[in-house]
């Protein structure tokens, strides 16, 4: 009987969730739920923030689209490098690109304890970062561009006219280029993760080739800084 | 002018007709309709007050106020008919059912109509009805002028009166709020924040409700206007001033949790409880799930332990509603997944671990799940290749010859 119910339940979710699609009002673009559901908050922190402030009460009322599969509330989970693991992966192959992104962060924090044990004083160990995710964000931060070169063309001629970036385009070209100076290894017997890891560890300190690809384009959107008026007239 | 009368027709009732115009503020004074009215032959003719002659505003009615009358007088005749057999029937219905006449209710009609005329349509309002004639035929104005077709209502050649006397009297808040604001301003004060209006939770009325309070037909664009009205009031900072009229256009929503009830448990041979999800699906997976209370986080999938997914991520999925609701070493979970891939399998299994989970957890905690999306099922799959393409979207590269 409870079986029962809770296919009936079940059924009455699924076509409810059928009707206000066909209902065609709330057509949100190609996406198959309707522009009022809101995003998943999976986080438990911040559902908590949300409590705390009251806004909790403002989605009592709306539905939620269902999380994804590589969304959950566990610790271990972060949302930068989970995107970092799909900029990394290729042909939809998740798992291989997760064991890189795991095993390039473990050598990340074996480069650190390498260095830590290095150091004689209590002074120099303080300074020494052991925690591989902080390595990761801050390289990506440091990595990120604040300028872009767009080719506009005028009178016949194109012109490479600097513009601002976008905090999401940055990241994804900081990231990118994290992952394209892994793939550049020099010798064929080093492993990716341990490429992507020594770029890691580099990029947080503000050094490396990511970082020098950075300041060459900062350098070229300096250069072509009389171009700038170019992407108005 | 003839179209103005068309859609002047009065109510139902007198009764009614008198209470509209008690209602309407200027007429009270001007006319009241004497209750003699309704015994006389001439139902629905309207009695004028002391200084106009009975016989004088006879000679004086236009055609039009005429042919007026004469449909008044032919809906009350036709709504009266319908009152008496409404009554008859509810009579026979009554006896049918061996119930008592006298006590018989509007929910008991409904009950024995469905149980009299069982029906499987799908549509509800297609099922067969035995309502009030109120109810069945659409509401009609009251009259909008009098004998000698002056209308009451100063928006009566709007062709809406009642609709924008709604959108008028929004702008009279309106500007009210935009005076009361500036004297603020300039005594220094702020709004009060405690008293700031909280629409959330609720929403607008519908255009069908909107439309059966007013007795007008309202069109899409006009609901839009009445909408951005609306919204234009209750943004202004001191709109809890107007708060009664801005509440009565709006109506609660549901919550969404409310929408569906937890599985009652079954007990099981060995004292504990059990709810078991059938047919848990997302994209080509398909499996049953059961979880077991109390129990010590044990997992069991298709007879293996939770390293029957060999990727970490289906097994954090499986994991993420027992962490969600801090159950993850008091219930257990059997589960026997069929087809599909690891994905959908862990995301089956997550989807049924959740909807059963609901039984043994608080409504707070469901309401969260529901929130972390834990609730909602996943409806998508994967789209199908189309002939002449590559794939679903992807097209073969073109080549001109």
């Amino acid at each position: 009987m409870a079986a029962a119910k809770g296919l009936f339940a079940k059924c009455q979710l699924f076509k409810w969730n059928i009707q206000a699609i066909s209902a065609g009002i709330f057509q949100n673009g190609m996406a198959i739920y309707p522009s009022f559901y809101i995003d998943p908050i999976f986080r438990k922190e911040v559902q908590q923030e949300l409590v705390q402030s009251g806004e909790i009460d403002q989605y009592a009322h709306l539905p939620t689209k269902p999380a994804a599969n590589n969304q959950t509330c566990s610790l271990t989970f972060d949302p930068d490098i989970s995107l970092f693991t799909n900029y990394l992966m290729r042909d939809g192959r998740k798992n291989f690109a997760r064991q890189l992104v795991e095993k390039s962060l473990e050598q990340v924090k074996r480069i650190q304890l390498e260095k830590f044990h290095k150091c004689t004083s209590e002074e120099d160990k303080a300074k020494i970062e052991l925690d591989p995710k902080v390595i990761f964000h801050r390289a990506v931060t440091n990595s990120m561009p604040l300028l872009q070169l767009m080719p506009v063309k005028r009178g016949g001629v194109k012109y490479q006219v600097p513009v601002p970036v976008s905090h999401h385009r940055s990241r994804f070209l900081g990231m990118k280029w994290l992952i394209e100076a892994s793939r550049e290894k020099d010798k064929k017997t080093v492993r990716f993760w341990t490429q992507l890891a020594r770029e890691l560890v580099d990029a947080s300190n503000n050094s490396g080739r990511v970082i020098r690809r950075k300041q060459d384009l900062h350098r070229q959107c300096e250069a072509n800084k009389a171009y700038a008026h170019y992407r108005w007239s | 002018m003839m179209r103005k009368i068309g859609i002047a027709f009065r109510p139902h009732n007198l009764l009614n007709i008198q209470n509209w115009l008690l209602s309407s503020r200027k007429i009270l004074e001007i006319r009241t309709l004497s209750a003699q009215a309704s015994s006389t032959t001439e139902i629905g003719s309207i009695d004028t007050g002391a200084p106009v002659e009975n016989g004088d505003s006879k000679k004086n009615l236009s055609k039009a106020m005429k042919a007026y009358l004469d449909r008044a007088r032919e809906h009350d005749e036709f709504m009266n008919a319908q009152r008496v057999e409404f009554e008859i029937g509810k009579r026979h219905l009554a006896n049918m059912m061996g119930e008592n006449p006298e006590t018989f209710t509007q929910a008991d009609i409904d009950n024995a109509i469905e149980y009299l005329f069982p029906s499987g349509l799908y549509q509800k309002h297609a099922r067969p009805i035995m309502k009030p004639p109120e109810e069945v035929f659409p509401q009609r104005k009251a009259a909008e002028f009098d004998e000698t077709g002056r209308p009451y209502h100063f928006l009566f050649y709007t062709g809406r009166s009642n609709f924008y006397q709604v959108l008028y009297d929004v702008v009279e808040h309106i500007n009210e709020m935009y005076k009361f604001e500036d004297s603020m301003t300039r005594k220094n004060l702020q709004p009060d924040p405690m008293l700031k209006l909280n629409l959330s939770g609720t929403e607008w009325i519908a255009k069908s409700a909107l439309e059966f309070r007013v007795v007008e037909t309202v069109s899409d664009r006009e609901y839009n206007t009445f909408v951005t009205a609306m919204d234009r009031l209750s943004n202004m900072p001191f709109a809890y001033k107007v708060k009664d009229f801005i509440m009565e256009y709006r109506v609660s929503l549901m919550n969404q949790s409310e929408t569906y009830d937890a599985i009652k448990p079954q007990i099981r041979e060995d004292g504990r409880e059990s709810v078991t999800v059938y047919e848990c699906r997302r994209k080509r997976a398909i499996g049953n799930v059961t979880v077991i209370s109390p129990g010590t986080g044990k997992i069991t999938i298709n007879g293996q332990g939770i390293s029957y997914f060999e990727g970490i991520q289906e097994r954090e999925q499986i994991l993420f509603p027992l962490i969600f609701s801090n159950m993850q070493n008091k219930v257990d979970i059997e589960a026997e997944m069929q087809n599909g891939g690891p994905s959908g399998q862990a995301g089956a299994i997550r989807y049924g671990i959740s909807w059963a989970l609901r039984s043994f957890v608080d409504q707070e905690t469901m309401e969260s799940m529901r929130l972390a999306g834990l609730l909602t099922f996943d409806i998508r799959v994967r789209e199908r290749k189309k002939p002449g393409q590559a794939g679903a979207r992807r097209k073969f590269t073109w080549k001109k010859r």
